[in-house]
């Protein structure tokens, strides 16, 4: 095992992360100010984790309680892995590593040894190992144990996270992967609320539920945790299985060979379905937009994410009215949290995308200010794409919602859901202009999974979710007519106000387009 | 109306990054129905001189004429009867070979019936059947291949071609130089950057040979060369194209013993 040149990569994987940073003309501040918050955010998780470690003990509840909240935290680890590609960056492909003198097992070494090490990884090590710490401090278990079972379950959850991410990559690639996948999410999505009341019925399938729960991996962490006799034994035997276990697929997915393409002739379609919607775009910008909608098509993650914009929002709906129902959080009735929820249709299918609009072009940008046009008519084209392609889904949702809504509908409910969709569609993809020329990241258009966004992108997406979620429940309480249907015709004005920013915006970041368009082609062609 | 004296008239061009000189005070002319080799090493400004002539750069200063009208980045006109072919190919990846030169025929103004033929015709004639694969699954011939095609297919009357011939197979260049031969019997004209020779020596009539950063120092007609002529600088004379290159952007002995 060449264990100095597998240092070797990881150590460049670091350097590469501080080069990029250093030839960025004033984010070394940025990315000294992101580090300190990143430790921040690390002791803040583990003292939390520690908090619930106590909690746990003085519940009188510490086993099944320690591991309730290790499956949070490995859960919350797919998914926000899986789903929103956090801590799933490959920074060396295995071509990439092909060019150093290293074997196979090696490479595969360096590849996950480097991904294990992302910091969105260590958030989570911070929150389980501040549980062990917690439920130690607290005479609940052994120190040595905790820390060891901790280890254990990190691996798992990484793991997990890997092979899950290469089963839905591999997934998506077919035809109809896609709607597959689709149908898996939204069965997973409601399964819990249906899953519920079929186990309050029916003990006995319970208490076998319950009984499969113990030999996951952050259940048996939480029996090791908590314990000092023999079966902390059998705990961790039950987390070293799981991780061999996951080790195995891992590697057998990635021995697994892909389809490649063969040499052929197929028979040239001309005119297909996207140039025949584009030409409602006339001659000029029609091309330019048919472009756009093949190039966003064709990418794997865009053709998930699109067509799970209105799954996701009714999931949305259906989670968020019904805690609203229950009070909790979400008190304060169910219409402000629907208002928010259609304030995220307007953006949830394509925001990802319209904020780093030319990241994934790479060497094509340049072919864009080659065309006979303004330099700029390819970027607004491709706005417009976004436009349309997430203006296509509030009137169907709209429509779905007034069929099978969870609470009682009025014409002037629908008009101001609309309303306020049209404008978060408006906004942020008036934002996404600024943040696609001022904050782009070169992206990698065939990779399936991981953050591409720059800071600025994340803010815009992740915010405007938190900001819609919970906005308007927080207006209701101390405005509560700003969110009542009584003054339903409030959002029209304000989505005619947001395309006004919108078109303003187009208009302004054209200029700005021209004025920027040299490091753009140098950071999308991997030079800047 | 007066004839067009010359396809590309560039005067005093400079083009800084910050503080770094690219280009120099470059001052060259090229005439229509001409094949011109611009050649210099690497790093000398090659590809940002032919970045302010195809609008991808703005120069610094400068002027920059194409066929008789004053060219910029903005300047659409002008840009409908160039043709380019970068040195980043500029390829949308995800695309097939006939979407991507459908689209740029389309933009540049081709009619539908028009652009179908002729992607058809460039596919065949360049050996791109294998239209079962995406652009980004192409070898790097074929997607050299493609850019070329995507350069010609609205039938240019000035061809900018960066390192044009680099990873295209012998059949492939033959082919390559028969088109361009041709071109410029028609009047046409093309500006080319090349880092092989004998290419140029049989290829182009002009050759302009450019140093860091982006200064020239020779300028002159190659065709001479195949009648037994010879090219002259400060009184010297060299028979072929090398020497005189090697002596004017000098000439570098390393002894690397352990080689």
């Amino acid at each position: 095992m060449n264990l100095e040149l597998i240092g070797n990569l990881i150590r460049l994987r670091y350097k590469l992360l501080w080069a990029n940073t250093r030839t960025r003309n004033g984010k070394i501040a940025l990315f000294f100010a992101g580090y300190l918050l990143l430790v921040m955010v690390v002791a803040l998780l583990a003292a939390g984790g520690l908090g619930a470690g106590m909690a746990a003990v003085r519940s009188g509840h510490g086993t099944p309680l320690a591991g309730a909240l290790l499956t949070g935290i490995f859960l919350q680890g797919l998914l926000a892995s899986v789903v929103l590609g956090f801590g799933m960056t490959v920074v060396f492909s295995e071509t990439e590593l092909r060019r150093y003198p290293l074997k196979a097992r090696e490479r595969r070494l360096t590849r996950h040894f480097i991904g294990i090490a992302d910091p969105f990884w260590i958030l989570f090590f911070a929150l389980d190992l501040g549980l062990a710490f917690g439920l130690y401090l607290f005479g609940a278990g052994s120190f040595w144990y905790g820390l060891l079972a901790v280890l254990l379950l990190f691996v798992c959850n990484y793991m997990g996270a890997r092979v899950l991410a290469m089963l839905v990559e591999r997934l998506t690639s077919k035809r109809f992967g896609s709607m597959v996948m689709l149908g898996a999410l939204m069965t997973l999505g409601f399964l819990p609320a249906l899953l519920g009341p079929v186990l309050q019925k029916n003990k006995a399938l319970a208490a076998e539920v319950i009984r499969l729960w113990w030999t996951t991996p952050p259940a048996a962490a939480g029996v090791a945790m908590t314990h000092t006799d023999l079966s902390v034994l059998s705990a961790f035997g039950v987390i070293a299985l799981w991780a061999v276990a996951l080790i195995a697929v891992l590697v057998a997915l990635e021995r697994w060979p892909r389809k490649t393409a063969v040499a052929q002739s197929a028979k040239i379609v001309w005119e297909d379905r996207m140039d025949r919607l584009a030409a409602v775009f006339g001659p000029r910008t029609g091309p330019l937009v048919a472009h756009w909608m093949r190039f966003y098509f064709r990418n794997n993650r865009f053709r998930t994410i699109y067509p799970l914009a209105l799954p996701l929002t009714a999931f949305l709906l259906f989670f968020f009215t019904r805690q609203a129902r229950g009070g909790g959080p979400f008190s304060g009735g169910p219409f402000p949290v629907v208002l928010g929820v259609f304030g995220i249709l307007g953006f949830v299918g394509t925001g990802q995308f319209a904020v780093n609009q030319l990241g994934y072009l790479g060497g094509g940008f340049r072919r864009f200010l080659l065309l006979p046009t303004d330099p700029a008519a390819a970027f607004r084209a491709g706005s417009y794409m976004f436009i349309c392609l997430a203006g296509a889904l509030i009137l169907p949702g709209a429509i779905l919602f007034a069929v099978f809504a969870p609470i009682p509908t009025s014409a002037a409910m629908l008009a101001m859901l609309v309303g306020f969709s049209l404008t978060s569609l408006f906004l942020v993809h008036g934002v996404a202009l600024w943040t696609s020329l001022l904050s782009p990241r070169r992206g990698k258009y065939a990779q399936s999974f991981g953050n591409d966004l720059s800071f600025a992108g994340n803010i815009v997406i992740i915010g405007g979710m938190a900001v819609l979620l919970f906005g308007p429940r927080g207006l209701a309480k101390i405005w509560p007519e700003a969110v009542s249907p009584l003054y339903w015709w409030a959002t029209p004005l304000l989505a005619l106000a947001a395309a006004g920013f919108y078109f303003a915006s187009l208009r302004s970041a054209s200029t700005l387009f021209r004025l920027r368009r040299e490091q753009l082609m140098a950071l999308f062609e991997g030079r800047g | 109306m007066e004839p067009q004296t010359s396809a590309i008239r560039i005067t005093s061009l400079a083009k800084l990054y910050g503080k770094v000189t690219a280009v120099e005070n470059l001052s060259l002319e090229v005439r229509p129905g001409r094949i011109f080799g611009f050649l210099g090493p690497n790093g000398s400004g090659k590809s940002t001189t032919i970045g302010c002539l195809t609008g991808l750069l703005d120069p610094t200063a400068g002027k920059i004429e194409i066929l008789g009208q004053p060219f910029d980045a903005e300047n659409a006109a002008i840009k409908k009867r160039i043709g380019v072919m970068p040195e980043t190919l500029g390829l949308f990846d995800p695309l097939y070979a006939h979407e991507f030169l459908a689209f740029v025929g389309r933009m540049f103004g081709l009619n539908e019936l028009t652009t179908r033929k002729r992607v058809t015709e460039l596919l065949d004639a360049l050996e791109l059947t294998d239209t079962a694969k995406t652009l980004a699954e192409y070898s790097t011939g074929m997607r050299k291949r493609v850019a070329f095609a995507a350069a010609v297919i609205h039938s240019p009357e000035v061809l900018f071609l960066d390192e044009p011939f680099e990873s295209i197979d012998p059949a492939g260049v033959s082919l390559m130089k028969q088109w361009l031969r041709r071109f410029t019997d028609q009047g046409r004209t093309v500006f080319m950057t090349t880092h092989v020779l004998e290419t140029v020596e049989r290829v182009c009539h002009d050759v302009a040979i450019i140093t860091k950063p982006g200064k020239l120092v020779w300028q002159g007609d190659v065709t001479v060369l195949a009648n037994d002529g010879v090219l002259q600088f400060n009184g010297q004379e060299f028979t072929a194209l090398e020497p005189l290159f090697l002596h004017l952007t000098g000439e570098r002995y390393k002894d690397l013993d352990w080689l």
